[in-house]
């Protein structure tokens, strides 16, 4: 899936300021922080699309498996977003594909039921968390870091990872 | 919960329910999220705080107009690769329109996008 970006009449200031990251953003000011935790939700909503797109209609969801994934993901991104700053614009393509591993797994652990449970949203999530340490693992080999780096987070995955 | 705790919960809901009637056929373009979250957002706290709506009791109703919303921006955005503010607003037009008819034959008196 592509992720194009338009600018039209209703273009509004969010995606501007969604820009504005930073490399260490090591201790955020309160008004940062608010501000991240209402990008944050812009975010998780546009996670909860992409998985909503894999799904299609094979299958729906569960509520409490809505509510599970809304307060892992959304814990996870806000720690991400505190440590390096929203790099959203950046890193959405990459963050997107996983969540359409993050579907298909929910998919495949729901199947035989009526819907998405809490249970095979769970597991769904072990697995692409698993996924995405290996990867950052494997990347940092490949590039030379010793795989217990602290850097190894930032260099795959940590949207999910951190 | 409280419905302002709630909503966010909803709105989240009701995004991975738009996205499975667009499919994996077109792409949204991320500045509809927040026009999105912020209009249905205000509508939804209408609908749970001043008629007392019960999510549970609403959310397969309001599910199925999240994926008309869906259906509605993926007719709107045509040979478009993505979907834009454009069509969005269109498709919003259209599902508004169709819950304050609906809203209107089943009596309620302040009809919103929710109450469909």
């Amino acid at each position: 899936m592509s992720n194009q970006e338009s600018q039209n009449p209703f273009h509004t200031d969010v995606t501007d300021s969604l820009a504005i990251s930073t490399e260490t953003f090591n201790s955020p000011s309160l008004v940062e922080i608010q501000e991240l935790e209402r990008q944050v939700e812009y975010i998780v909503d546009d996670c909860f699309f992409t998985v909503g797109q894999v799904v299609g209609m094979r299958t729906t969801v569960d509520y409490d498996a809505v509510i599970w994934w809304r307060d892992h993901y959304r814990e996870k991104f806000l720690a991400a977003m505190m440590a390096f700053g929203n790099r959203w614009m950046q890193d959405r393509s990459n963050v997107t594909t996983v969540a359409i591993m993050l579907a298909e797994r929910a998919v495949r652990y729901s199947d035989g039921k009526s819907a998405i449970d809490v249970e095979a949203a769970r597991k769904a999530a072990a697995d692409v968390e698993r996924h995405c340490e290996l990867h950052a693992r494997r990347a940092a080999r490949r590039q030379g870091h010793d795989a217990s780096d602290a850097a190894v987070p930032r260099i795959a995955g940590y949207w999910c990872t951190f | 919960m409280t419905p302002v705790q709630e909503v966010d919960y909803i709105l989240n809901d009701c995004f991975f329910a738009v996205g499975q009637a667009v499919g994996t056929q077109k792409s949204l373009d991320f500045d509809v999220i927040p026009w999105w979250r912020a209009r249905y957002r205000a509508f939804f706290l209408h609908a749970m705080s001043a008629n007392g709506n019960s999510w549970l009791r609403d959310r397969h109703r309001v599910t199925a107009v999240g994926r008309f919303l869906g259906q509605r921006a993926l007719h709107h955005a045509g040979d478009q690769p993505s979907i834009d503010l454009r069509t969005a607003a269109l498709a919003s037009n259209d599902v508004e329109t169709g819950c304050r008819m609906s809203a209107e034959r089943e009596g309620v008196s302040t009809p919103k996008a929710s109450q469909s």
